[in-house]
């Protein structure tokens, strides 16, 4: 059930509509069934892969807790980690590591050794709910969580519809809590949750989709043969097609949980105004980011053993950041990317506390400055977009390889005009939040005028939404 | 009932209600000036349907009468034949009854046909015309398609044969009985033709164009596609004939697809070889006939097509 369909509307309202009228236990058991409902709309048969996966972790944590001795514990840890990052590795990335070992085997001229492909469907959402599996056992391990007693309870943290295809990934010491307690209904927030999915059904239906049609012509070749500037319309649309996709994901997620008196992590803040990439991944998927961070940069060594260790954690993190992505060679080479850049950033630019960041960019680097760094960091970010979009490594070199031609085709002025249409009010979305701190955009403005900001909302989603071709980028992942 | 931080007489709540009232009367409002739009300023809508209308009152001509001739297809068929110049000229031998709806392919057509049998129509013989690309794909055009060729059945035969999952089949749905879901990829694409200068051809240039299946794939396919399509014109008694028309660099395409119809034991028709046409005789677009290519398609068409029609189960190429 896709967000932005009539269809999960048809089941989020009766769902929210009954939810708060029933006591908490019950509340819980319904938001579960419902969950289940929602998650098997999908594919019924990759619900009990999911539901097994979250029996294996609740009985695990329990045995980690109960354990007596270290080695008991970290016994049944490992072997969490090991059946956590099995399942993801057989449904995931089995045929992709396969289908390399093969043909780095034909490349060294070593034929027809027959190698098993398992060839299934991903299942949907594998990465996200796994992710946040793990990080529910290293905090039991670690001792910073009390593990659930009840299964309904770490059943609906896990499964709570909102996060399950794609996140926000949600910190069990964040979501667990709020699903153990009383949720009372405020009616604030609620109104708040409403607006979140206005703000991101039009970030996903009207900037994200229209983008996509630029950027799946580019990278698909319906302009021609690539030059220096379908690989600008391809790269810059993509970017603010998967930047309002996924931020409008993030919002629809957050706003429906809202409406159900949940609280889930804010997931994107203006990251295209970030003026390094490592300021980018702070506000770029921070659900993401921050989970790479605590559980497996700092575990790494983060950067406590010097520059070259920090550089390698750098570059181990963020490639492995890129093949959670999706299991091919391109996410590999995206990821590599940043993590090659973020390296050089720390040589060259020293780590600061958030404060003396924040403040260097305000004052001591200069506006020229801050908006020249800004508009690099993005163009390194678009490069790296590239791989991130295109279907192989070879298509990726040879999109990239059009840079040298400069042949102007009259649509192009066309396809600017109309990325510059969708881009533009988000960027300028942006730049209104990042000044006001703000969930989204005149969130503290009357309540009559967000009212009617909705229904303007509306209005421009019936007249610029329509491509119904283009799936949430992140729920392939 | 849980405890609440907020009386029903909070400013959020009632705002809240106030929003989602508002969002109920809007949605009612589009859905009321969608269908008004359509019905007063849709030129493919009030085409389709005249057209449609016709088609359904199509029964066999007596002994001596023209042939009922049902001609459906793309815009291959619409920018390709001058209808009105090709009912002349074989007007002594078949009376056509044309259905074109652009981007529209086989699955559009398969149950376009079993609706409009079901409603009645009984043509002698049915001409399909959607080019080899387009009834290759796996797809039904979202917008007017839905809402103009399909009952609900058909509907969830078109999401089984294409194994759509439940929400692009629940999409389907609500295209089919709602008139401004069906129509909002028209409605955002007449807007940003206002908005956006040379958006036209900007448009033209972005349409993605289906590609091939590899040719050991394209035989059994066509195959099995036309095949079905035998069937469902013999169960109701009319003549199946796959007009295939030209398009650039198609030509293997073309013959391939030929072929497959004289295994099956149908009637291809390609009044012109693709090969022969050269670059001015298409649009910009390289893939429809310009007026001076529609001109000796017609004509072309209008020299074999009676043949076909009278004549015994082959595939005809002619150039």
């Amino acid at each position: 059930m896709l967000f932005d369909s009539p269809a999960y509307f048809l089941f989020l309202i009766p769902v929210a509509l009954v939810y708060w009228r029933l006591p908490h236990r019950a509340q819980n058991i319904l938001l579960l069934l419902a969950s289940y409902f929602f998650y098997g709309w999908w594919d019924w048969r990759f619900l009990a892969l999911m539901i097994g996966s979250t029996t294996m972790d609740f009985l695990i944590a329990q045995k980690i807790t109960a354990g007596r001795t270290d080695s008991n514990r970290k016994k049944w840890f490992v072997l969490s980690l090991v059946l956590n990052f099995g399942i993801l590795g057989v449904f995931k990335y089995f045929d992709f590591f396969t289908g390399s070992f093969s043909t780095a085997l034909e490349t060294l001229g070593i034929h027809h050794i027959p190698l098993p492909l398992i060839r299934v469907i991903l299942p949907p959402g594998i990465s996200f709910y796994t992710f946040q599996e793990v990080a529910y056992i290293v905090d039991v391990y670690k001792g910073r969580l009390e593990p659930a007693r009840s299964f309904l309870d770490y059943g609906l943290f896990i499964s709570l519809f909102p996060h399950l295809i794609a996140g926000p990934i949600q910190r069990p010491g964040h979501l667990l809590p709020q699903v153990q307690k009383d949720r009372a209904f405020d009616a604030d927030r609620f109104f708040d949750g409403l607006m979140l999915i206005f703000s991101g059904l039009v970030r996903k239906c009207v900037v994200a989709d229209n983008c996509a049609l630029l950027a799946n012509a580019a990278f698909g070749g319906q302009f021609g043969p690539s030059n220096f500037w379908i690989v600008l319309i391809g790269t810059y649309a993509f970017a603010w097609q998967v930047y309002g996709d996924f931020s409008g994901y993030s919002d629809i997620a957050r706003g429906s949980a809202q409406l159900l008196g949940f609280h889930f992590i804010v997931n994107f803040r203006q990251p295209y105004l970030s003026h390094r990439l490592q300021e980018f991944w702070r506000r770029w998927h921070i659900s993401l980011s921050t989970w790479l961070r605590d559980y497996l940069y700092i575990p790494l060594g983060g950067s406590a053993g010097g520059k070259w260790k920090t550089s390698r954690n750098l570059l181990i993190t963020m490639v492995l950041a890129g093949l959670w992505h999706g299991a091919n060679w391109t996410f590999v080479v995206f990821g590599a990317i940043h993590g090659a850049v973020l390296a050089v950033e720390r040589c060259l630019f020293p780590v600061k506390t958030k404060q003396k960041d924040a403040a260097l960019t305000q004052h001591s680097v200069g506006v020229f400055s801050l908006w020249a760094q800004r508009i690099l960091t993005f163009n390194v970010l678009c490069l790296s977009l590239v791989f991130f979009r295109a279907a192989s490594l070879p298509a990726a070199v040879q999109f990239l390889a059009g840079l040298s031609n400069f042949a102007w085709r009259t649509e192009y002025a066309s396809a600017f005009f109309m990325l510059g249409l969708f881009s533009i009010p988000l960027f300028v979305v942006d730049l209104l939040m990042e000044t006001s701190n703000q969930e989204y955009p005149f969130a503290n403005a009357p309540y009559a005028v967000r009212t009617a900001l909705a229904a303007f909302a509306l209005v421009i989603l019936a007249l610029f939404s329509g491509n119904s071709l283009n799936a949430f980028v992140y729920f392939q992942f | 009932m849980p405890s609440s931080t907020s009386s029903s007489k909070s400013p959020a709540l009632v705002h809240a209600k106030v929003l989602l009232g508002i969002c109920a009367l809007l949605v009612l409002f589009f859905e009321i000036c969608a269908d008004y739009l359509l019905k007063h300023d849709s030129e493919t809508y009030g085409r389709v349907s005249q057209q449609y209308a016709e088609a359904v009152k199509v029964r066999p001509s007596r002994s001596g009468e023209p042939a009922s001739v049902l001609m459906v297809g793309n815009s291959l068929l619409m920018e390709g034949i001058d209808v009105d110049r090709l009912q002349e000229l074989t007007s002594s031998k078949m009376r056509i009854y044309p259905i074109f709806l652009e981007a529209t392919g086989y699955y559009d057509w398969l149950y376009g046909l079993e609706r409009l049998f079901r409603r009645g129509a009984r043509p002698q013989v049915v001409v399909l015309g959607v080019g080899v690309n387009s009834f290759l794909q796996d797809s039904v055009r979202q917008d007017y398609a839905p809402m103009m060729f399909f009952d609900v059945r058909d509907v969830l035969g078109v999401a089984s044969a294409l194994k759509l999952d439940r929400t692009a089949t629940t999409n389907l749905l609500l295209a089919h009985s709602s008139v401004f879901w069906d129509t909002r990829s028209v409605i955002r694409t007449q807007v940003l033709r206002h908005a956006v200068p040379h958006c036209r051809e900007l448009f033209t240039l972005v349409k993605s164009k289906p590609a091939l299946p590899p040719s050991s794939e394209l035989e059994l396919i066509t195959l099995a596609r036309i095949q079905t399509l035998r069937q469902l014109c013999d169960a109701h008694g009319a003549k199946l004939i796959i007009l295939v028309p030209p398009t650039r660099s198609s030509e293997d395409a073309v013959r391939q697809m030929a072929i497959a119809s004289q295994k099956v034991g149908v009637d291809s028709l390609v009044p012109i070889d693709p090969a022969t046409l050269s670059e001015k005789f298409y649009q910009p677009d390289e893939l429809h006939l310009n007026s001076e290519g529609a001109a000796l398609f017609t004509s072309a068409l209008a020299t074999y097509l009676p043949v076909e029609i009278g004549g015994p189960k082959s595939a005809s190429s002619h150039n």
